[in-house]
């Protein structure tokens, strides 16, 4: 997502509206708003993801005069639209207004069935997404918002650590241990319903 | 139990489509209108405060603070009682050659 050729560039843009051009800002808004989009539909439930969108530019225009161009206006951008689901996890494990979803029978059953499936198939050829998902989310749910937002980035996303640790703001030894930490707790979450069921059958 | 090597990597194929897959939700386009209609509110943005006005403010912030505290310690002042202070300074001034710390402590 460069500048556009033809158009004003980024860096130009944000000079025009920190010199007092708010109109200006509607251009940033038009051609960043997919990406912050993308960003935080996979990591907020869905009904927040407009809301948070919306404060992600407010934030944005707040910080305008922050912006020194060493990164990209989108890379910059970015770091708001992830420090803002952080944010919100943070609010949202203290809170707990959201309810809880529960791992089932159901989803014991398809874990145990995919992890010893021995085909490539891939669960989009077996319609079995919405299972996948729901055990994701389980799983997220009892994570730490820090857990969590570092198990997305690097665990599911295949981000570097070091990428991740600048679009959070942390130290690299902080994602480097946190990442290996929300793995082993995954993990642990997701295997001990199996050994219950497996110690049953 | 603790996942095989085989069964890690399964599972972390099998989450992350889970997860690439929530990208794909539609959601409609955000209200550009209601968005810079927020932003107006905000008015036009302030660039960063130099240095020494953030300090000004910040010393200014202080003054209250200072004032009270000038006012209590001419208080406490007020009410001590300086007299036996005073004597001691005198004796200490004046007769110096016979001073003794017993007679400072009055024994």
């Amino acid at each position: 997502m460069d500048n556009d050729s033809c158009g004003p560039s980024d860096a130009e843009i944000v000079c025009q509206v920190v010199a007092g051009s708010l109109n200006a800002f509607e251009q940033l808004l038009k051609k960043y708003q997919n990406h912050v989009l993308r960003i935080l539909k996979k990591r907020l439930p869905y009904d927040q993801v407009k809301d948070t969108a919306q404060d992600v530019f407010i934030r944005a225009y707040q910080s305008l005069p922050t912006f020194k161009g060493d990164s990209s206006f989108e890379q910059w951008l970015s770091t708001i639209a992830v420090r803002a689901c952080y944010d919100f996890w943070r609010k949202h494990s203290k809170s707990r207004e959201f309810p809880m979803s529960f791992f089932t029978e159901k989803h014991q059953v398809w874990l145990e069935e995919a992890l010893s499936d021995q085909s490539s198939q891939s669960f989009h050829e077996r319609g079995l997404q919405k299972e996948a998902r729901e055990i994701l989310d389980w799983a997220l749910e009892r994570l730490s918002a820090e857990d969590r937002m570092v198990l997305e980035m690097v665990y599911l996303e295949g981000h570097s650590v070091k990428k991740a640790a600048c679009l959070l703001g942390w130290s690299t030894a902080n994602v480097k241990v946190r990442s290996f930490r929300s793995r082993k707790k995954l993990h642990k979450l997701l295997s001990k319903p199996l050994k219950h069921r497996r110690r049953e059958t | 139990m603790s996942f095989s090597k085989r069964e890690q990597e399964k599972l972390k194929s099998i989450l992350r489509q889970a997860y690439q897959e929530k990208e794909k939700r539609r959601i409609d386009e955000l209200s550009q209108d209601d968005l810079m209609h927020r932003l107006r509110q905000f008015g036009t943005i302030q660039p960063n405060p130099q240095f020494l006005t953030v300090f000004e403010e910040f010393i200014w912030q202080l003054a209250p603070v200072t004032s009270l505290l000038i006012l209590a310690l001419t208080g406490i002042l007020l009410v001590l009682d300086l007299a036996s202070g005073y004597d001691v300074f005198h004796l200490l001034m004046n007769g110096t050659e016979e001073f003794t710390w017993s007679q400072m402590f009055g024994v």
